[in-house]
């Protein structure tokens, strides 16, 4: 069993500072996979395991990507190995730009049983990739995964998953035939801490990088997204009004101070 | 304004389905745009939707083992042949499948969870949360159509009963390259709560050590009338409390009078879906908590001294 999990790597979104006019620097954030993508590399790991299949994680973005430490951090969660997509141009790219970049490393990667995405990125949280992803390679494709089990045939390689779907008001039990392209939610596993083990073992393990030329893609792609304007949401002034003294003591000032709220 | 033509709403939540309708009325042109509703449903549901929207593009009867995204080859048909300007999309998991499967087929992108829309120039901008709620991007979308998924709650437009129901035009269906097979469909317990509506709300986070230090919080909150809400590790991963309870940029967004934050530190992927409460309390024994500096009150102490304190300090105001 062949999985790739796709993930997207991210200034860490706790590293954001606000300026004084508002805007937002990422300058002296530190690079982290996604939040979100680490259940899908946990996902793939536990699918492709007892199969003795292979994991390779992908990610496409510019260079900030390369840093070894990522790389490290990405295999030593249990990828057999890693393949990055680099280009400067991918800093700014929207959804389907990124779609259209791995479903072409997808394509050159050889046959793949099943694509695995995270819940949505750190940085742009549109919970989009996958999806477009999946139809892009034309393959049968979900969002909201929130279990996932081959199924097993007796004697034959298992071709099927069966899955459950995590919708707002319902749950869903589908079959999917391989291969596919799923994209699962953030509570679907607990992701595992890297072992020392695993961690002296990653350095070891091998990392294939692609430049967008490699990718031989009908064109150049292009954003059709123009970013305006980013800032930080903006601030309610607050009072700010600190209560000193006993839990007692505190307790029945903050009684006071809502009842003149009108709150109580 | 932006669109001299069609703009096009879909959504499997008839509810949402009307708000999108009622909301998309300001990015037509008056006189020459329509607002077209597409229905995969029954013909009751196309009927709803025709007394909201000029038009209703009806896709047939939905079969009970379909998925609703099994439509996209449809709507991608529909797209090519009618172009409209833009398609909102109801942003539930299920919309954002369509939307994202549909925007790939038609080679254009897609924004989600738009909070925003303003007509700019020939084209549209969108305003969208990133950075788990850090920041706030305004972006402007190229070219036609335009594909965005837009959650319940966002248009404030009134939705209005149109005097002259819209015509409805049937579109015949085409046949999915893949189906899967559907084993079983559970419906979830219906949300016992709507926290954006909620007055009151008190919020537990992280602070709180164990489950059952959950039901000194609830009492409080019986004593304020107040709805129960958490951060989102306590909804998902603890499990503690159901996820239609945390706030945050993928929960619930809140505006009650009051915010009671007990242990929660106030990280900004959970404060932007709180700031618009009237009046912030927060209570941590962290002086360093981010959430002070979003607090109108704040007392620094263990909440399993305070919390007891406070539920007392209530009681005997009223004299009970």
């Amino acid at each position: 069993m062949n999985v790739v999990v796709c993930c997207k790597l991210t200034p860490d979104p706790g590293d954001l500072e606000v300026r004084s006019d508002g805007t937002i620097s990422l300058d002296r954030a530190e690079w982290s996979i996604g939040n979100f993508d680490l259940q899908a590399i946990e996902a793939g790991v536990r699918l492709a395991q007892p199969a003795a299949g292979k994991v390779t994680a992908l990610s496409a973005g510019p260079r900030p990507i390369q840093n070894s430490k990522l790389k490290k951090d990405i295999l030593s969660r249990g990828p057999d190995e890693l393949v990055l997509v680099v280009d400067e141009s991918l800093r700014m790219a929207d959804t389907a730009m990124t779609a259209r970049v791995l479903a072409q490393a997808v394509r050159k990667l050889g046959p793949v049983d099943l694509v695995l995405c995270g819940e949505g990125s750190a940085d742009l949280y549109f919970q989009q990739v996958g999806l477009q992803l999946g139809e892009m390679l034309h393959l049968p494709t979900l969002n909201a995964v929130s279990k996932i089990e081959l199924i097993q045939d007796a004697g034959s390689s298992p071709n099927t998953l069966r899955i459950e779907r995590s919708l707002e008001d319902e749950l869903e039990i589908l079959e999917v035939p391989l291969p596919a392209v799923l994209s699962v939610t953030t509570d679907i596993n607990q992701p595992r801490l890297p072992t020392m083990m695993e961690i002296l073992k990653a350095s070891k393990k091998t990392v294939t990088e692609w430049a967008l030329s490699d990718l031989e893609l009908d064109g150049s792609p292009q954003g059709q997204i123009e970013v305006l304007d980013v800032r930080a949401p903006v601030q309610v002034q607050r009072k700010k009004v600190m209560i000193p003294g006993t839990p007692e003591e505190a307790a029945q000032a903050l009684v006071g101070y809502l009842n003149k709220e009108g709150i109580l | 304004m932006a669109t001299g033509k069609e703009f096009w709403v879909f959504s499997e939540k008839q509810n949402l389905l009307s708000e999108l309708a009622a909301g998309v009325r300001s990015l037509v042109d008056p006189d020459e745009g329509l607002v077209a509703a597409v229905v995969w449903g029954t013909r009751q549901e196309s009927e709803q939707a025709a007394g909201k929207a000029n038009r209703v593009y009806w896709l047939g009867e939905r079969p009970q083992d379909a998925l609703v995204e099994d439509c996209v080859p449809t709507l991608a048909r529909l797209v090519q042949e009618q172009n409209p300007y833009g398609l909102v999309v109801g942003s539930t998991r299920r919309g954002k499948a369509v939307a994202g499967r549909l925007a790939a087929r038609l080679g254009v992108t897609v924004v989600t969870d738009v909070l925003e829309f303003q007509p700019d120039g020939d084209g549209l901008t969108a305003r969208h949360m990133i950075w788990g709620g850090g920041a706030v991007r305004l972006e402007k979308i190229a070219s036609p159509p335009v594909i965005a998924t837009v959650g319940p709650g966002v248009f404030d437009a009134q939705i209005v009963q149109s005097v002259s129901p819209g015509e409805i035009i049937e579109v015949p269906f085409v046949e999915p390259e893949w189906r899967l097979t559907l084993r079983e469909r559970k419906t979830r317990p219906p949300a016992a709560v709507n926290l954006a509506s909620a007055r009151k709300v008190v919020c537990s986070g992280r602070g709180v050590a164990n489950m059952q230090d959950l039901s000194m919080i609830e009492e409080l909150a019986r004593l304020m009338g107040a709805e129960i809400a958490c951060t989102r590790p306590l909804a998902e991963g603890l499990d503690w409390l159901p996820r239609e309870r945390y706030i945050g940029v993928s929960g619930a967004f809140v505006k009650p009078d009051i915010y009671m934050g007990i242990g929660v530190s106030g990280q900004v992927q959970h404060t932007v879906g709180m700031s618009g409460s009237r009046v912030v309390v927060a209570i941590n024994k962290d002086a360093n908590a981010p959430i002070f500096a979003q607090a109108d009150y704040g007392i620094v102490g263990d909440l399993y001294s305070v919390v007891p304190a406070l539920i007392n300090a209530i009681k005997a105001r009223r004299g009970t």
